[in-house]
């Protein structure tokens, strides 16, 4: 008996892993909190302020009257007037998520930066020196310590269930799902609680009469397949605590992206044309600037009635302005069909490589090559925005400041996370 | 109609003019060879309506007529033979008779007047060259030649003839060879451009032939006729582009380099560069040439030091390593030279040694643009 039950604990010290999942509470809106600390315990919202805009986070005091984020500005405001509205700064936010990353990176073997305010960490076989779980709680009390952000950490064996763990910590708290106990801890939860599962699915397993994961593991797994398809069996798989996706350290991009929703619908050629000049520009800028080349263009449009519509291209590949915006152009001239109003538009650069544009013999002048390198070293110096083509001068919002070849994931508002 | 032919004969020359047939021709009547006697004599044609090549063989026959012949199944057969006279017997069902010393082939063929008619060529200019110098004009400058067919003047090599030399030009716009003739010269000017497909043949043909080719042509036609075989070939309609003006004229910054040691080296860390872009980085300071790749992804890095001589400033320049590989390829010399003016201009590569009287040979390759 004794023997067996070493064995049982050598057994889950060898093949089991320890995930932890740390993630930053109301992150938008702990870090207004820091900066003005007038606005602690008052109920505050952060994200866009135009009728258009959407909730990116909202405090815990804002929640009891229903707000949660993703939710438009508009309702928001007016399910809770007092509220204090933020717009919300994403270089600042950026520059205190960084902080955290350099703690946890000192103090943990392996880490995945998910997102601004979520983390990964793969703690197996720390057991043998340290506590995971006493190890996780010093980690997380340092981050408060010096940071003065609230942070709450989930951890179990795999990233689904840590993750889910932190959810039902949340507020600043903690939770540990010891081996084996990962099937009860889900079960008497909602199925919304389950990572993937999102607004459509859930609607879609309601009608089936789901309510709770505990359905879900006692149902066969075929059945949930026939029903989602290949997601199913994936949900089937969460839903009884099972995931084997490793922890990545690093987040490699495929694409680079950027997209505009405007306050009001527009129908105005020159002023889209001015964005989509402008969008180019910059996300070639972020090429160069990250020694990459793209051979995919794609445009997007999303009209007024919600239709999206995106047509992409395959050209060489290139990082150079003179060649990627007569591209896209000429991609949005064919996509722009329908004579209607147009709510978002947006470009993606994908298929990218490592490498720098090479020169044409016959259509690259020294003079245009040493202007193009000039405005970059420009950009370099005093920032992406402080240089550009006249015709993308209208548009002046677009741009990042942030270097999206630097390993980590991009920035998400809090309610675009799946 | 009926001839006799030895068969290693005719297989020779059918396996030449077999590399006009394309693999899949929207015309079937192009899947056959023209065989078209006139007593002792009979030209065997191949087409793929771009280029038409025949060939003249001496047979024994005191026949006329013409008939198209399955190339494939004709060739397939041929390769099987050891020498021996094979006799063709024209039946009225449709096929032709092949007797062997083995055996008897019968092959269904179709009428001659269905293959199309070679073009004839109105008011030709001409000229004559050795066929040895137009074969290594070919190989030098063809690899250069693009694939675009957006841009199909650049798919060709551009032929520029004049009273003093003739000119051979090849570019896909990120690199460019220049391959002049001075101890050759035409009657007139003139200026063509030829498409890949001919030159390769050319090229195959005439490797090391003492025959002479002449090269007669007009505005939108060229043909090419050497002992008893003819090739005519539609030419690349366009404009070539002012490829003189894009080669830069001050270059301070001059290397030279044993080519051998060069190309090893360049072929070595190119393994190590990214699979896509092939990109490698040469930096040049004193008497020191540093090259050097890298594939992140991979976290792959090469980097070796030559001696070279070097006159110039110290400068960091980006090349896709393939095109340095394909022109120091190309070269014969044993030392060559690379002068270079700045990082986003172009690299001049040329053969210190090596070259025949009256030759000369320029190559251009245009850098990436590395970030500082």
């Amino acid at each position: 008996m004794e023997i067996f039950h070493i064995l049982a604990i050598l057994f889950r010290i060898v093949m089991n892993k320890t995930i932890l999942h740390l993630d930053l509470d109301t992150f938008f809106v702990s870090v207004e909190r820091l900066l003005n600390t007038e606005l602690r315990n008052k109920p505050l919202l952060v994200g866009g302020i135009t009728d258009r805009g959407v909730v990116a986070a909202c405090s815990y005091e804002t929640r009891g009257y229903g707000i949660h984020s993703g939710m438009p500005m508009k309702m928001a405001k007016e399910l809770c007037p007092e509220a204090k509205v933020i717009k919300g700064n994403a270089g600042t936010y950026s520059k205190h998520s960084d902080v955290v990353t350099e703690i946890i990176k000192e103090s943990v073997p392996v880490f995945e930066k998910s997102s601004i305010d979520e983390f990964y960490a793969d703690l197996s076989g720390m057991d043998r020196f340290f506590g995971s779980y006493k190890y996780a709680t010093e980690l997380r009390q340092r981050i408060i310590r010096e940071t003065g952000l609230p942070i709450s950490f989930g951890l179990s064996v795999n990233k689904v269930v840590s993750k889910v763990a932190t959810d039902e910590a949340k507020p600043n708290n903690q939770l540990k799902i010891d081996f084996g106990l990962e099937k009860p801890f889900l079960a008497p939860l909602s199925i919304k609680k389950i990572p993937m599962v999102g607004d459509k699915t859930y609607q879609t397993l309601r009608n089936l009469g789901i309510r709770k994961v505990r359905t879900i593991q006692e149902m066969p797994v075929d059945i949930m397949q026939r029903v989602l398809g290949a997601n199913g069996t994936v949900i089937w798989r969460r839903a009884n605590g099972m995931d084997s996706t490793p922890v990545v350290p690093f987040c490699d991009r495929k694409s680079i992206s950027t997209e505009r929703t405007f306050d009001r619908d527009t129908i105005d050629v020159l002023k889209l044309k001015g964005i989509l000049m402008a969008m180019t520009e910059n996300l070639a800028y972020q090429l160069r600037r990250g020694n990459k080349l793209t051979a995919c263009i794609t445009v997007k449009i999303r009209y007024s009635d919600f239709n999206t519509y995106s047509k992409q291209m395959r050209i060489p590949y290139t990082s150079a302005d003179h060649i990627l915006l007569p591209k896209i152009l000429e991609l949005f001239r064919t996509l722009y069909s329908k004579r209607m109003l147009v709510r978002l538009i947006g470009i993606r650069f994908s298929h990218l490589v490592s490498g720098n544009y090479q020169i044409n013999l016959f259509e690259d002048t020294e003079e245009a090559l040493n202007l193009y390198q000039a405005m970059d070293h420009v950009r370099d110096r005093f920032g992406d925005r402080c240089v550009f083509r006249a015709s993308a001068m209208g548009a002046k919002t677009i741009g990042r400041m942030h270097n999206p070849f630097n390993g980590q994931p991009p920035i998400v508002l809090a309610h675009r996370k799946q | 109609m009926k001839f006799i032919v030895s068969s290693t004969y005719l297989l020779k020359h059918l396996q030449v003019l077999g590399g006009v047939i394309n693999n899949s021709n929207t015309l079937p009547i192009l899947d056959n060879f023209l065989f078209d006697l006139k007593q002792n004599e009979l030209t065997v044609s191949a087409s793929d309506l771009e280029t038409t090549m025949s060939s003249v063989l001496k047979v024994d026959s005191e026949n006329e007529g013409t008939i198209a012949v399955p190339a494939r199944l004709l060739l397939e057969t041929l390769k099987t033979f050891p020498e021996q006279p094979l006799t063709f017997v024209v039946e009225d069902n449709n096929t032709v008779e092949i007797s062997s010393n083995h055996g008897k082939y019968a092959l269904a063929y179709a009428d001659g007047a269905e293959f199309p008619k070679a073009v004839e060529l109105a008011n030709p200019s001409s000229t004559v060259i050795m066929g040895d110098i137009l074969a290594t004009a070919i190989s030098k400058t063809i690899f250069a030649a693009g694939n675009d067919d957006l841009r199909p003047v650049m798919s060709g090599v551009f032929f520029q003839f004049s009273s003093e030399n003739l000119t051979f030009v090849a570019t896909d716009a990120h690199k460019l060879v220049k391959y002049q003739r001075s101890d050759v010269s035409a009657s007139q000017v003139a200026e063509f451009i030829m498409p890949k497909k001919p030159l390769n043949l050319l090229k195959g043909i005439l490797a090391g032939s003492e025959s002479e080719v002449t090269i007669e042509y007009n505005d939108s036609n060229a043909k090419f006729s050497f002992e008893d075989t003819e090739l005519i070939c539609r030419l690349i309609d366009g404009k070539y582009p002012n490829y003189e003006a894009v080669i830069p004229k001050e270059n301070p910054n001059k290397l030279t380099i044993s080519r051998n040691q060069f190309l090893s080296s360049v072929r070595r860390v190119s393994i190590f560069s990214n699979k896509t872009t092939h990109q490698i980085r040469l930096k040049i300071a004193g008497a020191e040439l540093n090259i050097s790749a890298e594939d992140i992804d991979y976290s792959n890095k090469a980097e070796e030091r030559l001696t070279c001589s070097y006159q110039g400033d110290d400068m960091q320049i980006g090349f896709n390593s393939r095109f340095l590989t394909e022109m120091l390829n190309s070269l014969g010399a044993d030392d060559v030279s690379l002068e270079m003016s700045l990082p986003n201009r172009a690299g001049i590569l040329t053969p210190v040694d090596g070259l025949d009287e009256g030759e000369n040979i320029t190559m251009l390759v245009m850098p990436v643009m590395l970030n500082s």
